[in-house]
């Protein structure tokens, strides 16, 4: 039997007085296309963040593909094909669009500094097809035109975009998205998903953080709830719509009494 | 015993200017999350008016203190409402502290105008005649001293809990955006901190005066003790600032008292390193957390400059045939000499850049590796026979194993600190570069150093020593240039201003920084050894911190994360002072004054302004269209 693509097995975390995250504990199916939803403040960016090691959970362990990644640090998680996105999107300034797509494909390069200082054909060649396959990607979420533009002055939707891009140059196994369509108008919408389509069609396991639920309802797989730092419930989006427990955690428990 | 007390009280004096310099550090630190390197400065200013005052003028004491407090009031007044303060809102963490480093230089040249590189002693206010309490003689002017610490410890306190403007102040330091919307002049009272904090330095420069010996750059000692002091009291805290203070002032004239002066200094600036290491947010870590892990959306971050393919290789061979030809038409020896000399510095600048533009370290010591290099290759060459060429390998191999040692420290360090931690090691580097006399000649310098050669061929002239450097610089920026243009210059660009993000896309940070520090470390060495062999002589003050500074000033200029615009920036401040002599005592004062206008009016030094104006015009190739908001991608 094939391992899951992620196991979270009793994730804790607690800031302070605040149980951020409460023995949480999920599994997600290689090729599989898993929501994270939750109202505000249910723990989905701790989670993300206990997940690739930005914090430290004080108890639980996380395992991918079968192997435990607690504990290691995060650009070795990355170099595993974990990849994620942030909630803000946080494209490097100073660059152009192209070259924060090529900042993406960084662990597949095998060309070390001196090889690629001396500007050998084999760093060209990996250069030139890294290139390649980050303009297809921008010309396929419609950014094509701004690659030679500083990232910063895209549009916030496009920035977002632009991240996610990032995140595929990487080749991910697994793939973290928290809150890609955020700020994004709704024809980047449609752009986004039909990329997640994509993304799992190329049997890439996606975990995506997201607050619009025709999205989510549209291309998940299966939805995981979160409320308050604990699984609330999970299930196929057409159990979840109907589940009482979860429109009671959004609007609250008077609205779900009626 | 009696010894030991007279050398503590020693120490609670030196401290308390520490500690008052570290007040002022963390009271700017608080209300805007910027450290000013040119706190210490204003001690030394303080000091100084006050010499003239009481000295040269004969005014009465008293008067002569308010006068020269008043100086360095309107002094803070115009260098924070000119700089400072405008520069808060535009400018990364990295940019404020290579800002504040250009104030400080501005202010070194400032005394060094006005005061000369003399030093100075002020009489002490009371008179030479010490106090005997219980059989310990007291200098009066410690009476001053404690008297005048405790008032603007008191008077602070007083004024940040008791006063609403100090209420204004801590608002500003809790949340500079809330206090905004709440009616309060941020800007303004970003400049009374700034003001307030310039006033503190000041006292303490005035009553600290008459034991200690002042000079035009004794400035930047005030600022690195007072730094230590805060960093071991952890930064923001005004409790930990003052014991800090205390503490440093105690531990560095006790080590002065019983072991050697050379070893105090040593001991201070290793101290700090070892409190970053150990405990980076000091012992009374307090005051607002500023965290300089996130990006801040909205400082600016000046674009990396390309030239791209062809028009680039072109313009490239046309400067290296331009620069071939150079000599030709230079029959001057001094100008002759000043183009080596700019040409080696370039070197080292490459490194910096690669550091500083591209990853986005701040190195204020860089010149420590030229030293290290210089002198471990000028020793290896002259006192052991090494031949020039072998001297500067292993130069550069020493440096950059002290550049992985230095790396063990730095390895965690962000922002403030990790600046600060290099500036303290160029400074470590300069104390046993002077004090190590017997292995570096001290500060009269290292003589008869051979001429570099490569077999029997020596480069011996001017002439020579200029198309050996040329070559290098060109085999070196077409090396770097490969390097910038592929993953791992993107890498460092990445690091530069998202250190999280770039860890999360697989890039190990930590072996990133390490390379780029070992690749700096590695050109500043060679440098230093080209520089020691041209001038057959090395000596600390070519390779020492006022070099660092001045590194920093032809990068900025030129032209940050550009590779080649540093050239432009070392040919200005290396070139004009020769070309036009009576320029050379204004060099300082100039080399601050630039630095701190490149980094608020050209963000992308000459050449990337240059760059970005020519594009403009042409509007061809090449040309960086800006998104303007399409509305819909489709």
């Amino acid at each position: 039997m094939t391992p899951a693509a992620l196991e979270a097995i009793g994730l804790s975390k607690s800031f302070g007085g605040l149980v951020a995250v409460d023995d949480v504990s999920f599994t997600v199916a290689q090729g599989t296309l898993t929501a994270l939803i939750g109202p505000n403040g249910a723990g989905k960016t701790t989670l993300f963040n206990l997940i690739t090691n930005l914090y430290r959970p004080d108890a639980g362990d996380v395992r991918f593909l079968g192997a435990s990644i607690a504990g290691l640090a995060p650009e070795r998680i990355a170099g595993l094909g974990l990849t994620r996105t942030f909630q803000s999107a946080r494209i490097f300034p100073g660059m152009t669009t192209l070259e924060n797509a090529l900042v993406g494909a960084h662990r597949h390069l095998r060309g070390g500094p001196l090889a690629q200082m001396a500007w050998l054909p084999s760093v060209r060649d990996e250069e030139r097809r890294v290139t390649a396959r980050a303009e297809a990607l921008l010309e396929l979420v419609g950014l094509a035109p701004f690659r030679r533009a500083p990232a910063t002055t895209l549009p916030m939707g496009a920035q977002k975009l632009l991240e996610v891009v990032r995140a595929l140059m990487a080749r991910p196994r697994l793939l973290l998205l928290d809150e890609p369509a955020a700020g994004l108008n709704d024809s980047e919408t449609a752009e986004l998903s039909g990329l997640l389509s994509a993304v799992r069609a190329n049997g890439i396991t996606v975990v995506v953080v997201e607050h619009n639920m025709s999205l989510v309802m549209e291309v998940a797989d299966e939805i995981v709830v979160l409320d308050a730092g604990a699984v609330l419930t999970r299930g196929v989006p057409a159990d979840i719509q109907r589940d009482r427990r979860v429109i009671e955690a959004y609007i609250g428990q008077g609205a779900g009494a009626h | 015993m009696e010894q030991a007390v007279q050398i503590v009280i020693g120490g609670l004096l030196q401290g308390s200017v520490f500690a008052l310099v570290a007040l002022g550090f963390s009271l700017v630190f608080r209300v805007t999350g910027a450290i000013n390197l040119m706190q210490g400065a204003f001690c030394i200013l303080g000091a100084l008016s006050m010499y003239s005052l009481g000295q040269v003028f004969h005014w009465p004491t008293g008067l002569a203190a308010a006068g020269a407090a008043a100086a360095v009031v309107a002094v803070g007044l115009i260098i924070g409402a000119a700089f400072f303060v405008p520069g808060l809102s535009r400018l990364p963490v990295s940019g404020m502290l290579i800002m504040t480093a250009g104030m400080l230089t501005l202010a070194e040249g400032l005394a060094l105008l006005v005061w000369g590189s003399q030093p100075y002693a002020l009489p002490p206010f009371s008179g030479e005649a010490p106090v005997r309490v219980l059989g310990i003689r007291l200098p009066t002017q410690g009476f001053w001293i404690a008297a005048v610490t405790a008032a603007v410890i008191l008077g602070l306190w007083l004024l940040l809990t008791r006063t609403t403007a100090g209420k204004a102040l801590r608002a500003c330091a809790e949340n500079p955006v809330a206090a905004r919307l709440m009616g309060i002049d941020v800007p303004r009272a970003t400049l009374a901190s700034f003001v307030l904090a310039a006033l503190i330095g000041g006292l303490g420069g005035i009553v600290v005066g008459p034991i200690t010996s002042l000079q035009f750059d004794t400035g930047r000692f005030f600022t690195i003790y007072g730094f230590v002091a805060v960093a071991i009291g952890g930064l923001g805290s005004f409790v930990g600032a003052v014991v800090g203070g205390l503490l440093l002032g105690v531990v560095e004239q006790v080590a002065a008292g019983y072991v050697s002066s050379l070893f105090a200094n040593s001991l201070a600036f290793g101290l700090l390193l070892v409190v970053l290491l150990w405990r980076p947010s000091g012992l009374f870590a307090s005051g607002p957390q500023r965290r300089t892990d996130v990006r801040d959306e909205n400082r600016v971050w000046p674009p990396i400059v390309r030239l791209r393919g062809r028009s680039a290789a072109v313009a490239g061979i046309a400067a290296v045939a331009l620069l071939a030809a150079l000599p030709l038409a230079v029959n001057s020896v001094p100008v002759m000499s000043s183009l080596v000399i700019t040409f080696i510095l370039f070197i080292g600048l490459l490194g910096l850049d690669l550091l500083m533009g591209y990853a986005g370290q701040v190195s204020l010591g860089q010149a420590g590796f030229m030293a290290i290099g210089g002198y471990a290759s000028a020793i290896l060459a002259t006192n052991h026979d090494w031949s020039p060429l072998a001297a500067t390998a292993a130069g550069i191999v020493v440096a950059v194993a002290c550049a992985v040692v230095l790396s063990l420290f730095t390895m965690r360090l962000r922002g403030h600190y990790l600046a600060l931690a290099t500036l303290a090691f160029g400074l470590l580097v300069d104390s046993f570069t002077v004090g190590l006399t017997d292995l570096t000649g001290g500060p009269s310098g290292l003589v008869g150093i051979p001429s570099f050669r490569i077999g029997p061929y020596a480069f011996d002239t001017s002439e020579r020593m200029y198309y050996l450097v040329l070559a290098l610089i060109v085999v070196l920026v077409v090396v770097l240039h490969g390097g910038v243009r592929s993953g791992f210059g993107r890498a460092l660009q990445a690091i530069r201003t998202d250190q999280t993000a770039a860890a999360a896309l697989g890039i190990n940070v930590a072996r990133h920084k390490l390379i780029v520090l070992a690749i700096s470390a590695a050109l500043a060495a060679l440098a230093g050894s080209l520089y020691a062999f041209y001038f057959h002589f090395l000596s600390p003050e070519m390779v020492g911190t006022p070099r660092s500074l001045e590194m920093l000033a032809m990068l900025v200029l030129g032209g940050e994360g550009t590779l080649v615009g540093p050239l432009l920036g070392v040919a200005i401040l290396t070139l004009l002072p020769t070309v036009f002599q009576p320029l050379a005592a204004y060099k300082t004062f100039a080399t601050g004054l630039l630095l701190v206008l490149a980094v608020r009016y050209l963000p992308g030094g000459i050449f990337g302004t240059a760059v970005d104006r020519l594009r403009r015009i042409t509007g061809g190739r090449g040309t960086a269209p800006v998104a303007r908001v399409p509305g819909t991608l489709s």
